[in-house]
């Protein structure tokens, strides 16, 4: 057996092992032809997003009093890193619980950290699935949460 | 199905046996065809590259994007056609017209049927061989006159990819020419109605559609506008019609290339059941799709490998394979 590199044998060895690799990769690609496609066509078809995706924040509706259960604590607005968060409630009568009216983020600036979903007593707050974040102005990442929360009763 | 068979239609048919006039209808077919064809074509590769790739292709401009290449060449049309500064001007505009010609010229001697052919030539493939050639130079005027450097070199790299791959082109068919005695593509297709000749000759058949490829810079021997490091290589600088001329020219070179590998080692029209030409065109677009396929397989090779390739593997292959098919011809 001729071992030299460069000798006949191991010519038509190459040439043998480069034309079966040729053969194999073909093979891969021909199966891979008729395979179900796994791309989305976009703007008619979307995913859903997996449980643990972070969109912006939101508020959850409970089913109790139709609404969110947000009392104004504040203690996302001083727990956020990034001083995202600005929450304003009200108190209607003496006696009663304070209740959320407005609560405003500047996504901009938020790192989706996740403290103030932790840190929620009432725990009325959530991860969005919302992932088509594309803003004309920077004005427009701020997100009035009350307000996505009527608009989408 | 031969012509002794379809007598009438040489007689219902009549007007076309004069030479001027068959050649003016079938330029007028073919220059309605290529088009068509082409767009075809591109649409085919893309869908074969998307689903290689697990994704549909284009699929917004009619149903599954059937009509894409229909609005692509509309769009092509409608563009500005750039001449930069300082391009050699005359070089410039007359390259891409050259080399839609060879790509037109190649479809004469070739035999879609027995009655579908518009001359056959003595000389035959001979004359596809040499016209293609003149693809090369235009490629070489296109890349040296738009003043790049990336033109420039994916034209010097076209050259050298043609004149390495000529000789093994050639050297696989002469074994096909040493069994049928001709030059005449119609009389090598009709040589097969037995065997067809991939199973007498199938190393010339490898060979010749490894340098078919390599000839009308399919990939992966697409090193002439290798994107990735030659930005577009020799049409970089061309735009809008000009630079469609030479997507062509490109792939009705690959459609002539996969006609011949029909005609040599397919059995040409020769088929069960169906007319001539369906088999023919069958078997032709079965190659291009094959062509498409190594397309999106294979990663494009180096410039060395290309040459080593060819000098070292093909040329020395097809000598053997010529002498050995020359003694046995002999000897039977």
């Amino acid at each position: 057996m001729n071992t030299n590199p460069y000798g006949f044998n191991q010519y038509i060895k190459d040439i043998l092992i480069g034309g079966k690799s040729l053969v194999v990769g073909l093979w891969i690609t021909l199966k891979r032809l008729f395979t179900r496609i796994v791309t989305v066509q976009y703007p008619r078809q979307k995913l859903t997003m997996t449980a643990n995706f972070r969109g912006h924040i939101e508020a959850i509706r409970f089913d109790d009093t139709k609404s969110h259960h947000c009392v104004a604590c504040g203690l996302c607005a001083r727990t956020c890193p990034s001083h995202v968060i600005k929450v304003q409630g009200e108190k209607t009568r003496a006696g009663d619980k304070k209740v959320g009216t407005r609560y405003y983020i500047d996504f901009s600036k938020c790192s989706l950290c996740g403290l103030c979903v932790d840190v929620c007593p009432e725990q009325t707050i959530t991860f969005s699935k919302e992932y088509e974040l594309v803003y004309y102005s920077r004005w427009d990442t701020v997100i009035d949460i009350m307000g996505r929360l009527e608009g989408s009763r | 199905m031969n012509i002794t068979q379809l007598p009438y239609i040489k007689e219902i048919y009549g007007f076309l046996g004069s030479d001027v006039m068959s050649g003016l209808v079938g330029l007028l077919i073919i220059a309605a065809l290529v088009p068509l064809n082409v767009a075809a074509l591109v649409l085919a590769e893309r869908k074969v590259a998307g689903h290689i790739q697990l994704r549909p292709g284009p699929m917004e401009v009619g149903p599954h994007g059937i009509l894409q290449t229909l609005i692509d060449a509309v769009k092509l049309l409608g563009k500005e056609m750039v001449t930069p500064g300082l391009t050699d001007k005359p070089l410039y505009w007359l390259s891409p017209i050259i080399v839609v010609a060879p790509a037109f010229v190649g479809f004469i001697p070739i035999p879609f049927s027995p009655l579908v052919q518009i001359k056959d030539v003595n000389v035959g493939f001979l004359l596809i061989f040499a016209f293609s050639s003149i693809t090369i130079i235009s490629i070489l005027m296109g890349g040296w006159a738009s003043n790049n450097k990336y033109s420039l070199i994916g034209a010097v790299r076209a050259v050298a990819q043609n004149v390495a791959y000529e000789i093994p082109l050639l050297l696989s068919v002469m074994p096909i020419v040493m069994m049928t005695n001709t030059f005449k593509l119609g009389e090598i297709a009709q040589a097969q109605s037995g065997l067809w000749f991939i199973f007498y000759q199938p190393i010339a058949a490898i060979i010749f559609f490894i340098a078919t490829t390599a000839e009308t810079n399919r990939a992966p021997f697409d090193l002439v506008e290798g994107e990735s490091e030659l930005v577009s290589g020799f049409h970089t600088e061309y735009t809008g019609m000009r630079f469609s001329l030479y997507f062509l020219a490109e792939y009705t070179n690959m459609v002539i290339a996969a006609a011949l590998f029909t005609t040599f080692f397919l059995g040409g029209w020769y088929g069960p059941v169906l007319p001539g030409a369906v088999w023919f065109f069958a078997k032709t677009y079965f190659l291009l799709f094959v062509v498409m396929w190594m397309r999106w397989t294979y990663p494009r090779i180096r410039f060395d490998q290309l040459m080593n390739f060819a000098w070292k593997v093909l040329i020395p292959i097809a000598l053997v394979n010529l002498f050995i098919t020359a003694i046995v011809l002999k000897v039977i």
